[in-house]
């Protein structure tokens, strides 16, 4: 049997308030709409930076090559840390559902130390990201020569790594769509972030205990696990194919 | 807020007791596992690629089916979609059956076979690589050296 609404009938009529369509509540049914339109905005990104690989697909960065470091690690081991990230992403997903599921048997305590490790495997997927940036705009020391734009005027530049506006390892493309389709994803999980610390804080203080239900961690598990469904498919694009 | 249409309030439909707690876990991390393995032999065969001689087509469709099989368990699982009723799973996964076959048309239809087949003429400059030339140089480039 399922813990959900699958057992429970939905009215024939609920127009007008009230009964909450679709056999789920209200504030379920907000979060998953704004996820669907959310997932439409990372489509869109996702579609434009696959078209434009497509298009210069002999020219694209392998990014074996621009992303291979790894800490406290001299050598180059390519898409480990990114391995690594994910793992840690999905990691404090599952977290995050055994959250919700404690939350289903109203244990107060359980609740809190899974969103608690949660909130830290999403600081450490932000910290990850942030030394991924670190290493991909500070580049090689040999760096390339790259025809770029300075003060007006077309020159051939020594450059080491990459911006938005050129990139050493090859299209400053690329670059453009790395910052921008990994920078808003970042922002989603520094979101995430703030706001399970918030409900994480709720729930510390006794607000939902009090309230008799968890469906503010739920909602919010929601979102998380978008933020982590997100990234299976940024990181397939951008650093499997 | 408080509504008497003898609905059932969210309490009831999510409380659930010990022991079905302990299954729920179970499922929970058995789908951990699965993921985890997905992920090791996804990253396995990037590293792989190259030395094995794996075709770039075979690779799409390799990579992208596991992508969709994380992907449905993340949403069918994680998020307990596939506990919810029929109207909701369609209302909420019908938009992007559409958003596929846009997909498909485009890759197939538009992008494949217009851009693939004048990208050079278009961006001459970019097969001078690594220089990246300016824009108005492009004027007059009509093949592909």
């Amino acid at each position: 049997m399922s813990s959900h609404a699958a057992t429970t009938q939905v009215k024939a009529n609920w127009g007008g308030g009230g009964v909450s369509p679709l056999g789920a509540s209200y504030g379920k049914l907000y979060m998953w709409f704004f996820l669907v339109s959310d997932a439409f905005t990372f489509s869109g990104l996702l579609t434009a930076y696959g078209f434009m690989r497509h298009k210069y697909t002999d020219f694209w960065p392998n990014p074996g090559h621009v992303f291979h470091h790894f800490p406290f690690y001299e050598g180059s081991i390519p898409l480990a840390y990114v391995g690594l990230m994910t793992f840690i992403l999905i990691m404090s997903s599952v977290t995050m559902v055994l959250a919700v599921e404690a939350g289903h048997r109203n244990k107060k305590n359980e609740v809190a130390k899974w969103m608690l490790l949660t909130i830290i495997g999403g600081l450490m997927f932000v910290g990850s990201q942030a030394w991924e940036w670190y290493n991909f705009i500070s580049g090689t020391a040999e760096g390339a020569v790259r025809n770029i734009l300075v003060d007006g005027v077309w020159q051939d530049k020594l450059i080491h790594g990459a911006n938005l506006q050129y990139n050493e390892y090859g299209l400053p493309v690329f670059g453009d769509f790395f910052f921008f389709i990994t920078g808003f994803h970042g922002f989603h999980v520094f979101s995430g972030v703030v706001i399970n610390f918030i409900i994480y804080v709720n729930v510390v203080k006794g607000t939902y205990e009090k309230r008799g239900h968890y469906e503010m961690v739920e909602k919010v598990g929601l979102y998380w696990h978008f933020v982590d469904l997100v990234w299976v498919f940024v990181f397939t694009f951008f650093y499997l194919l | 807020m408080e509504f008497n249409d003898g609905y059932p309030s969210y309490e009831t439909m999510a409380i659930h007791d010990e022991e079905h707690g302990k299954h729920i876990r179970k499922v929970i991390w058995k789908v951990f596992w699965i993921m985890l393995g997905v992920t090791l032999v996804e990253l396995l065969v990037g590293f792989k690629a190259e030395s094995w001689g794996l075709g770039k087509v075979f690779l799409q469709f390799f990579f992208i089916g596991l992508t969709i099989v994380k992907a449905a368990y993340i949403v069918l699982s994680f998020m307990h979609l596939g506990d919810e009723v029929k109207a909701l799973k369609w209302t909420l996964l019908g938009p992007f059956i559409v958003l596929v076959l846009y997909l498909i048309f485009m890759v197939d239809v538009g992008e494949g076979n217009y851009a693939k087949a004048r990208r050079y003429v278009m961006d001459k400059n970019v097969t001078d690589a690594p220089h990246h030339a300016p824009a108005g140089n492009n004027e007059g480039a009509s093949e592909h050296h």
